[in-house]
C-alpha cells in the first residue's frame, strides 16, 4: 500500500533539497502520490478563475493564481499564492501565502491566510482544488468578524465603499 | 435420562435397519476415499494429520458441552436437531467423491458458506464433511430419512474429512477454514454461546458412530421458529436471513448503514482499495478511507474527513469477504487470516 511509485517527483524533491525539510522519498511516497493526483485533476478540471501547480520540480512547493472576482474591488487583479505542503499531508494542511499584496481583512501583510480550512478545519479529504475555492470565497465575501487585519474588518463593516474605494486601489497597484 | 436413551436407543435400532442398504453403498466408498488419499505427498498428509488432531480437541470440547447441556435440559431436543445435523453429510461427500468430476465437491460447501453466513453469530464449524454439508442435505430434502443414520457407522470418524482434505487444492482452502473455524469455535465455547448446538450434536452423533454410543435422531426435520418445543438457546434465524440478504443485495455487510458506492482508491492518499479496505466503513456517514489512513487519522485528531465528527472506537464490527463468489460473514478478528481472493 505504501510502497513507492506515485511519489516519484517528490522523491526528486526531496533528494535535492540540501539544506531544506524535505522529507526523504519513502516517507512522503504516500503525500506525492496523493499531491500528483490533485495536480492531474487540478490540470483537468480547474476551479473558474484559479490555476495551480508546482512551482519547479519540487511536487511539494506549488504557486497558485487566483484572478479578482468580477463585481468585487478586486476584479481585474491577479493574485499569487504559494503553496507548500507538508511532508504529512494531506493529514496536515498546506501552508498558503499570498505573495501577491492585497487589502482584505483576511490577509495580513505578510500574506498570511485566515481561513478556517487551513487550519482546525482542516480535514484530509479536502483537495487544493476546494482549497482555492475556499480561497476565491473570501474574495467575495471577507470574514469581517474573523479578521486577521482589524482595521481593514472595522472599514468593511462600517464603511463598505472606503473599504472597497481602497481594496481597488491596492488591486490596481500591486495586482496588475 | 434413561429412559430417554432407551428410547434413542431405540429408534436408532430401526434406523439402522432402514438404512442398511445405504451403509452397504457407503462402506466402499469410504475405503475408496480413503485409497485416494494414500499415494499423495506427505506434507498434505502432515497437514491433514494436524488439522485432524486439531478437529479431535474441538469434537472433545463440544461433545463435554454437549454432554452438561443434555444434563440440564434433557434429550428431547438433541434428537431432532441431532436429526438435521447428523444426516447424510458424509454419505453425501462420499458419494459426491465417487463421481468424476471430484472438483464439484465444492460446490455444496459453498452453498453451506452462504448458509452458514445467515448464521453468522455460530460460526465455529466448518470442518467440511461433518457439519457444514449436513445442513445442505438437511435443507434440501427434508424427509430424507432414508439417507440419514448410518453415517457414523458406515465410516470411522475421521475418514470422511481427511481424505477430503487431500483433494488437491480445494484442500488447501479447507484447512485455512478450519483454522478460522476452530479458533472460533474454541472462542464460542469459551464464552459458553450455546447456539451452537445445531453443529455440535451433529458432529457429536457422527462421532459416536466411532465409539459405539447410541444416539440417533427421530426425524430430520430443524426446529421451526413457532415450534413450542424449540430450545430457547437455538439462534433466531430469521434476523440473520434479513441479514444475509441485505448482505447479498448491498454488497455490504453493513445493512444498517445506508452507503453510497465503493470507490475504487482511497480518497486520502488515492491508493487503490483492496478487499478489506473496501469493506472497511469506519464512520456512519459513509465516508471510505483505507485503513492506512484511518489509523494514521486516529493517531491524530482522529475525526472522520469526510464529516469531521469524532470516530468512535468500537466502529469495527465485521467484515466482508468475498471468496469464491460466496458472500461470507465473518467475525472481524478472523478477517486477517483469511487470504482467499
Amino acid at each position: 500500500m505504501l510502497a513507492g511509485g506515485g511519489g516519484g517527483g517528490g522523491g526528486r524533491g526531496g533528494g535535492s533539497g540540501g539544506g531544506r525539510s524535505w522529507p526523504s522519498t519513502t516517507s512522503v511516497s504516500a503525500s506525492g502520490k496523493r499531491i500528483q493526483k490533485e495536480m492531474s485533476e487540478l490540470s483537468m478540471d480547474p476551479p473558474p478563475d484559479c490555476s495551480a501547480g508546482p512551482k519547479g520540480d519540487n511536487l511539494y512547493h506549488w504557486v497558485a493564481t487566483l484572478f479578482g472576482p468580477p463585481g468585487t474591488p478586486y476584479e481585474g487583479g491577479i493574485f499569487f499564492l504559494d503553496i507548500t505542503f507538508p511532508s504529512d499531508y494531506p493529514f496536515k494542511p498546506p501552508k498558503v501565502v499570498f505573495k501577491t499584496r492585497i487589502y482584505h481583512c483576511n490577509v495580513d501583510s505578510a500574506g498570511n491566510v485566515s481561513l478556517d480550512i487551513l487550519k482546525d478545519g482542516w480535514s484530509p479529504a479536502l483537495t487544493i482544488s476546494k482549497v482555492l475555492v475556499a480561497l476565491r470565497s473570501i474574495f467575495t465575501s471577507p470574514d469581517a468578524y474573523k479578521p486577521l487585519v482589524p482595521g481593514i474588518a472595522h472599514l468593511y463593516l462600517a464603511d463598505r465603499a472606503k473599504h472597497d474605494e481602497l481594496a481597488g486601489e491596492w488591486t490596481l497597484r500591486f495586482a496588475r | 435420562m434413561v429412559a430417554a436413551w432407551k428410547d434413542q436407543f431405540r429408534v436408532f435400532r430401526i434406523r439402522d435397519r432402514l438404512d442398511s442398504a445405504m451403509v452397504s453403498d457407503s462402506i466402499p466408498n469410504a475405503s475408496i476415499a480413503l485409497a485416494s488419499s494414500n499415494p499423495k505427498d506427505f506434507a498434505k498428509k502432515k497437514r491433514a494429520n494436524r488439522s485432524a488432531k486439531l478437529k479431535q480437541c474441538k469434537l472433545d470440547a463440544r461433545r463435554e458441552q454437549w454432554l452438561s447441556q443434555v444434563k440440564n435440559k434433557g434429550g428431547c431436543k438433541e434428537e431432532v436437531i441431532g436429526g438435521s445435523g447428523k444426516d447424510g453429510g458424509p454419505i453425501r461427500s462420499e458419494n459426491e467423491r465417487g463421481m468424476p468430476m471430484e472438483k464439484l465437491e465444492i460446490k455444496p460447501r459453498v452453498e453451506e458458506e452462504i448458509h452458514l453466513s445467515s448464521d453468522s453469530e455460530f460460526s465455529p464449524s466448518n470442518s467440511p464433511t461433518s457439519h457444514s454439508i449436513n445442513f445442505t442435505a438437511s435443507s434440501r430434502s427434508n424427509s430424507s430419512s432414508g439417507r440419514s443414520s448410518s453415517s457414523s457407522i458406515s465410516n470411522g470418524c475421521y475418514s470422511g474429512i481427511m481424505s477430503d482434505e487431500d483433494e488437491g487444492d480445494v484442500g488447501d482452502d479447507d484447512c485455512l477454514d478450519d483454522w478460522e473455524a476452530m479458533a472460533d469455535a474454541l472462542a464460542a465455547i469459551e464464552d459458553n454461546h450455546q447456539k451452537q448446538e445445531n453443529s455440535q450434536l451433529g458432529v457429536t452423533n457422527q462421532e459416536s458412530g466411532g465409539t459405539a454410543v447410541p444416539r440417533s435422531p427421530i426425524h430430520c426435520q430443524a426446529w421451526r421458529p413457532d415450534d413450542e418445543f424449540r430450545p430457547q438457546s437455538l439462534p433466531n434465524l430469521s434476523k440473520q436471513y434479513s441479514f444475509k440478504l441485505n448482505s447479498e443485495r448491498g454488497g455490504s455487510v453493513w445493512g444498517r448503514r445506508n452507503v453510497g458506492p465503493v470507490p475504487t482508491s482511497c480518497p486520502i492518499c488515492f491508493e487503490d482499495l483492496d478487499g478489506t479496505d473496501s469493506s472497511f466503513l469506519p464512520c456512519f456517514c459513509g465516508f471510505r478511507l483505507c485503513l492506512f489512513c484511518h489509523k494514521r487519522i486516529l493517531e491524530e485528531d482522529a475525526r472522520c474527513p469526510g464529516c469531521r465528527k469524532e470516530y468512535e472506537c468500537d466502529s469495527v464490527e465485521g467484515e466482508t469477504i468475498l471468496d469464491g463468489g460466496s458472500l461470507t460473514v465473518r467475525l472481524a478478528r478472523s478477517c486477517s487470516m483469511v487470504t482467499r481472493s
